[in-house]
């Protein structure tokens, strides 16, 4: 497995991005908004599947090796957080969300929406299983699979459709571009 | 932003001590012994044991027991929870009862060791970090995981990339932070309006965050070519890991320790 070095700076900066956008808030109904699945959504769609899930992948271990870029801190005791899964549900959905909009030779505005919902399907269904598993067996309470969507899914919804739709929109006019500059074809540099 | 301060840092808490000289490969493996061996634990004895080298850990570290108890904070919910759900909920001979409310003895002990256990675990892990910097730490990570290379595993890219990003969340952070004034500055309304209308107003937050994070990251990736990066082969380091006679010792200790708590505490052989 060989990385290009500008693969890895760009990877590296979207850890950071995730990061950077786990501390913006937007206040909002029944729960604040962070950019972080924002964030998540766009590693997907702009690095593609193994680059984008490596981005999350490395946001985790930050946050893991100390560093206090989660919304709550950080730190290898995050792992017994209950919210532990939806971090897992990063590096999956990124995954997921890339591997739908690689199919594509030219993906549209569609194309990435509906890949940035297949995404969320997954964190969400990482995320609630964790959830579950922390609530039932760690903490030791009792809890349905229903109760947990009720407060793990439900207040995030409308949140994440402004946020996918977001994504699509900048990733429908970003992504052919930053492709062909992959590609090679050089595209001159604005400073 | 005021989190931005020592924000590279993370929890780790600079000191000189015998255990922040230690090696990160040694630390971290001798936290995993650590944690293990709590878990493994389930009488007096056994907590009482990890409890006494938790705190020769933590006075040879000299850390400040305040710091120490903070690594708990984000999950001392979960902690609380969890010991008085034992609490209240465990079957056996009641001590106590009220209405509806019964406590049994078998309750209270369950509750203690859920609550300790945790909160050792939880201890034991955020020592590592509270000691070792986040760039030991990723340079422990990169040569614990080096023999993995062989299946594929891009060790010591992931230890790059790690640098890049602990080089880059400051710089970041100031960027957003001076977008956000300078956007203020030109009479964008980031704190007013409803819902719907603030998400609007991140756009031309956003739009040049973007455009720096690539300018950033191919300036940087020209100028690691240009300094001929080639990846991890032969690359020798500016501080390289140091594994001393005193890491060795004090691994194999951590290791004997965990088997000797297990042991005495009587779970799998007896004595």
């Amino acid at each position: 497995m060989r990385f290009p070095v500008k693969t890895m700076t760009l990877t590296a900066l979207f850890a950071v991005l995730t990061a950077v956008g786990a501390f913006i808030r937007i206040p909002f109904p029944l729960v604040p908004i962070t950019l972080q699945t924002f964030f998540v959504f766009l590693s997907g769609t702009l690095l593609g599947s193994r680059t984008g899930a490596l981005a999350q992948l490395l946001y985790v271990g930050m946050g893991l090796i100390g560093l206090p870029v989660f919304t709550g801190g950080g730190g290898p005791q995050y792992v017994l957080h209950p919210t532990f899964g939806y971090l897992l549900g990063f590096i999956a959905g990124a995954w997921t969300i890339g591997f739908i909009s690689e199919r594509f030779e030219k993906p549209s505005f569609k194309v990435y929406l509906a890949a940035c919902l297949a995404g969320t399907v997954v964190i969400y269904a990482v995320g609630v299983s964790v959830l579950y598993l922390n609530l039932n067996y760690v903490a030791g309470k009792v809890t349905s699979l229903r109760q947990v969507f009720e407060f793990g899914v439900i207040p995030f919804v409308l949140g994440d459709i402004i946020k996918m739709s977001g994504t699509a929109a900048l990733a429908s006019r970003v992504g052919p571009r930053l492709r062909q500059i992959q590609r090679g074809a050089g595209v001159a540099r604005g400073r | 932003m005021k989190f931005l301060n020592n924000m590279t840092l993370g929890q780790y808490v600079p000191v000189d001590s015998p255990v922040h000289a230690m090696d990160p490969r040694c630390k971290i493996l001798a936290t995993l012994f650590c944690l293990i061996g709590v878990f493994m634990v389930r009488e007096p004895l056994g907590f009482a044991l990890w409890c006494i080298f938790f705190a020769a850990v933590v006075s040879a570290a000299k850390i400040p027991v305040r710091l120490v108890l903070s690594t708990i904070r984000p999950v001392w919910i979960l902690v609380a929870f969890t010991s008085v759900i034992h609490l209240f909920f465990t079957q056996g001979t009641p001590v106590f009862a009220w209405g509806m409310i019964r406590i049994t003895h078998e309750g209270i002990i369950m509750a203690v060791r859920m609550g300790l256990r945790l909160m050792l675990l939880v201890m034991f892990a955020g020592m590592l970090t509270l000691t070792t910097s986040p760039t030991e730490l990723a340079d422990g990570l990169e040569s614990l995981f080096s023999p993995f290379k062989r299946f594929g595993f891009p060790a010591h890219e992931m230890a790059m990339m790690m640098t890049i990003a602990l080089r880059f969340i400051p710089t970041l952070l100031n960027e957003t932070d001076r977008i956000m004034k300078a956007q203020i500055a030109r009479g964008a309304e980031l704190e007013r309006g409803g819902p719907l209308r603030r998400l609007r107003a991140f756009v031309p937050v956003l739009v040049p965050l973007f455009v720096i994070v690539f300018q950033r990251a191919d300036d940087l990736a020209t100028a690691m070519e240009a300094r001929n990066y080639t990846g991890g082969e032969g690359r020798t380091r500016m501080n390289p890991l140091e594994w001393s006679p005193r890491d060795s010792a004090a691994l194999i200790f951590s290791l004997l320790f965990a088997i000797a708590a297990i042991a005495l505490d009587g779970r799998f052989f007896t004595l």
